[in-house]
């Protein structure tokens, strides 16, 4: 007997109809779910209170220790790092919180796995709603700082191509993460937390967001390196406040093109360990029979 | 005499409150339902989807408070004791999972028990005997996540008997299981009824051969009212001067049911469309009555592929008490 | 099926059941049971729980050595962060918990069962604090040793008492809310959404409520972890008393009047949610 295998490159990329129709729909799917942000109170909570209260953790840190010291570089450096962070907690949480959702929750994990679409895609599209709510959160943390807490953005020296490209391949990049999770929630019960989030906040440490990775010890810098949010934030810090990315030597030898190529370079290796993942992830879970387990504890 | 179940006009109204695009609205969900049932009795709540069944037995098991009317189990009222009742009755849904995927078979029904404060060491013996019976005694460590449909809710029935209640409670307990699976559960069934006189179960089933196999008595409800409550073979007999026939016809031609019902000593006619033929039930008055059907088929250039004269069922006491047929009910209302 | 087995073994009688006081004490063990066993069988959490938030607290750590903040404020972040395991814990399986418990079909069958809710929810917030310790417990330990924090503990029984308070009064919260959200579907969640972020900025888990001016350390106090964290660290950093909100009895005092509060209300609330829950229909429908 011939042995099946796990990775058919035909079931990885989808033909360009099935595409748009997973993605669409899951789009669509997911908006009527996660975020009817025109209601004012989900809007208030998840677009102002949880993005505000957590970058005013590290406002009120960084006024303890420092009093008050906004002017110093590094104030706008944690600041627009952990703005644009949200972006990796929000796109690999509403990725793979899809699997959990539609697996326990709304029990059609198995239906979506029947119908004629491309499930990597179908979670993509899952993932937008949180985009979007993601956006609006860093704006308006961003409109904070901006207005309260001397975060100084010339909207006249912004890099806006720079800016725009980078934010691009950035969420790109985040997706494919997002992907990986997914598969990893493949195989794994339901607990308590967003898987998403809580990677996010363990890779927080790696990736350069709120302190310069010359910080970290010498032994855990190297992790730093390899991880594609740490050059997507500092694209994103020199495209709006170029003087702050000057203040902290850790990438100053990168030019602006160097560090898009390294980006460019590690997303494309991301989105192939997605892949590899997510596919190995799925084989697995359907080998054990757990498309439609439900956990819970 | 001290009923096991009894409903005084019982009602429930359901207020159903409005979205964007729509007003809130009123469902009437029981409308003065009588019920006296007696120990030891298997009584049956026969009536399609949306009949009020499940409401009935959420007011009788204390999850749901009747909008007016009276309701009490083992004797006492299901609002002012719910506590007392609970500890006497037990409720198995067909089609729901319970307890937790990640812990096995036992620990779920171990669970359980402890909720109805059997000490451990009697659950467990109950658990295994059970588990036994209903021929699951090798999942006992099984993970319940990993049993299917059909296992999981024998675990279930399981859950409801393992508590030894004096009223249980079995909402559609074969939904979603194949045959055979079905033919255990209600052999169960009436097994652990027949045992003990002082024991009573109530079942709700859209089946009806289920209902007519099992039940001392049967209540037939529908849109929230009972509209018969007898024996099954004493609710067939209302139909026993009727004469009933099924027909396997070639297709209709664009007959409609109603000419087939505008026609002399005609009471009833469903009409089930088949793949390249057609079903008809009749109900008449007389078997004379058959003649002008006949007529009115051959004039139509309808052939008649077979004929059958049958016995009355709970189903033609279905049509007959509520003018349609339970599918059709069903399709209503969906 | 073997009906003939049926009814051998003296299945036939009723068994004795216990009342009172010993069912509400099976009640417990038996939901605090699939908390415990539930969470160890599935191994990933020991990834997810344990290594993924030390490197999250590890983040908080790092920010404050890169701002130049004295030695004794990463001790506070290691235990603000092992403490966010259980303030997490409460408002995702306390909480909104009763949520999950009815789409899944439980709720009923607790509700239906002769025990009392209130065992339910003990039962819930007992094997959610002890699996939680657990967790709690290793990002301490390893924490500490990673950034070499050093402890001066000045007195083991009032640190265990404050730990006790602050746990039965942050359950006890987590009993009330879950009592609270028993109407609610879906809004349960966005609540317990809104109420995350907020309450580690204001409980002070990465930072001495001190900082904040008066009013608003004693507002944040409602929450029983604000206290239970700033007394803990008074009581075993060297400089915690310096940059204490309150004095340790003062704060131990203030924990016990929570925990009465929290769990008589809970209470009250529990009994007054599962009444209007049965006359409004709202115990079993499953509003997905």
């Amino acid at each position: 007997m011939q042995k099946t295998s796990i990775l058919n490159i035909q079931s990885l990329i989808p033909d360009r109809q099935t595409f748009t129709r997973s993605f669409r729909i899951a789009a669509w799917l997911g908006w009527q779910i996660e975020s009817n942000w025109t209601d004012p109170f989900l809007f208030a909570v998840y677009s102002i209170a949880k993005p505000l209260a957590g970058a005013a953790i590290l406002v009120v840190m960084y006024s303890i220790i420092t009093n008050g010291a906004f002017e110093s570089p590094i104030f706008p450096y944690i600041y627009l790092g952990n703005a644009f962070y949200m972006y990796v907690g929000g796109v690999m949480t509403g990725i793979s919180w899809a699997v959990i959702d539609d697996r326990e929750h709304y029990k059609t994990l198995k239906y979506m796995y029947v119908a004629p679409i491309h499930m990597p895609t179908y979670l993509l599209g899952r993932g937008v709603a949180r985009f979007i709510v993601s956006s609006i959160s860093v704006l308006i943390t961003i409109l904070f700082g901006v207005a309260f807490l001397h975060v100084k953005i010339d909207l006249a020296a912004v890099n806006w191509g720079l800016f725009f490209v980078s934010l691009l391949i950035g969420v790109l990049m985040l997706a494919m993460m997002g992907l990986m999770l997914a598969g990893i929630t493949l195989l794994i019960a339901q607990h308590v937390w967003f898987i998403g989030d809580i990677t996010a906040g363990a890779l927080y440490l790696f990736s350069g967001a709120i302190f310069p990775l010359d910080v970290l010890p010498r032994f855990l810098r190297p992790v730093g390196f390899f991880m594609p949010i740490t050059y997507w934030l500092e694209l994103l810090r020199r495209s709006l406040v170029g003087s702050v990315a000057q203040a902290f030597p850790t990438l100053s030898g990168f030019s602006n093109a160097q560090l898009m190529g390294i980006l460019l370079a590690l997303t494309t290796v991301f989105a192939v360990l997605a892949a590899v993942i997510f596919f190995w992830c799925e084989h697995r879970a359907r080998e054990r029979g757990m498309i439609d387990m439900v956990t819970n504890y | 005499m001290q009923f096991a179940i009894h409903t005084e006009n019982l009602g429930r109204i359901y207020k159903i409150r409005g979205g964007k695009k729509s007003d809130p609205k009123e469902l009437e969900a029981l409308r003065g339902i009588n019920l006296e049932i007696a120990p030891g009795e298997l009584f049956g709540l026969l009536g399609p989807n949306g009949a009020g069944k499940t409401t009935l037995i959420k007011v009788l098991t204390t999850l749901l408070a009747p909008s007016s009317g009276q309701a009490s189990v083992s004797g006492f009222d299901v609002i002012k004791h719910p506590q007392k009742v609970r500890a006497r009755i037990n409720m198995v849904s067909g089609g729901e999972s319970s307890g937790y995927g990640l812990l096995t078979v036992r620990e779920n029904l171990w669970m359980f028990s402890q909720f109805y404060g059997i000490p451990t060491k009697e659950a467990n013996r109950r658990i295994k005997h059970l588990l036994d019976v209903v021929g699951l005694g090798d999942r006992l460590n099984t993970k319940s996540s990993d049993l299917s449909t059909g296992l999981r809710q024998k675990m279930n029935i399981v859950r409801g008997f393992m508590t030894a209640p004096e009223v249980l409670f079995l909402d559609e307990p074969t939904l979603g299981l194949d045959v055979g699976a079905s033919r255990d559960v209600r052999g169960f069934i009436r097994q652990w009824i027949d045992e003990d006189h002082t024991r009573t179960l109530l079942l709700t089933t859209h089946y009806m051969v289920e209902a007519d196999e099992l039940c001392d008595r049967v209540a037939i409800i529908n849109e929230g009212r009972v509209l018969a409550c007898d024996r099954p073979a004493t609710l067939k007999r209302r139909l026993q001067q009727d004469a009933i026939f099924k027909m396997e016809l070639s297709p209709l031609n664009g007959l409609s049911v109603d000419s087939f019902e505008g026609l002399p000593g005609v009471r009833k006619a469903i009409h089930v469309p088949k793949d390249g033929s057609a079903e008809l039930d009749l109900i008449l008055e007389k078997d004379d009555a058959l003649g002008g059907v006949v007529n009115m088929m051959t004039s139509n250039d309808v052939h008649i592929l077979n004929l059958q004269k049958r016995e009355p069922t709970l189903e033609d006491v279905f049509v007959d008490l509520v003018g349609r047929s339970m599918e059709e009910v069903e399709a209503g209302e969906s | 099926m073997n009906p003939e087995k049926w009814p051998a073994d003296n299945m036939g009688f009723p068994p004795d059941k216990n009342t009172g006081l010993r069912l509400f004490l099976q009640t417990v063990i038996a939901r605090a049971y699939p908390r415990i066993i539930g969470q160890q069988r599935e191994k990933s959490w020991v990834f997810f729980d344990i290594f993924l938030p030390l490197l999250a607290v590890s983040a908080y750590v790092f920010v404050y050595r890169a701002i130049g903040a004295p030695e004794e404020y990463v001790g506070f972040v290691v235990m603000g962060g092992a403490m966010t395991a259980f303030w997490m814990n409460v408002l995702w399986s306390m909480s909104s918990q009763l949520y999950w418990e009815k789409e899944m079909g439980n709720l009923s069958l607790y509700i239906m069962a002769p025990n009392s809710m209130m065992a339910i929810l003990l039962g819930m917030a007992l094997g959610g604090l002890v699996a939680t310790t657990l967790r709690a417990l290793a990002i301490t330990v390893l924490g500490s040793w990673l950034f070499e924090i050093p402890y001066a503990v000045a007195s083991f029984g009032q640190l265990f008492l404050v730990f006790m308070l602050a746990m039965i009064a942050l359950y006890g919260m987590g009993m009330l809310f879950a009592s609270l959200f028993l109407l609610l579907s879906r809004e349960a969640w966005h609540l317990s959404n809104l109420a995350q972020e907020p309450v580690y900025l204001f409980s002070g888990f990465y930072f001495p409520i001190k900082s904040f001016n008066f009013w608003v350390a004693a507002t944040a106090s409602i929450i029983p972890l604000t206290l239970g964290l700033d007394a803990m660290r008074q009581l075993v950093f060297p400089s915690g008393a310096a940059l204490g909100f309150l004095s340790v009895p003062v704060e131990i005092g203030i924990l016990a009047a929570l925990c009465v509060i929290f769990l008589t209300a809970a209470k009250l609330l529990l009994e007054h949610m599962e009444k209007l829950a049965i006359r409004e229909g709202r115990l079993t429908e499953s509003r997905r």
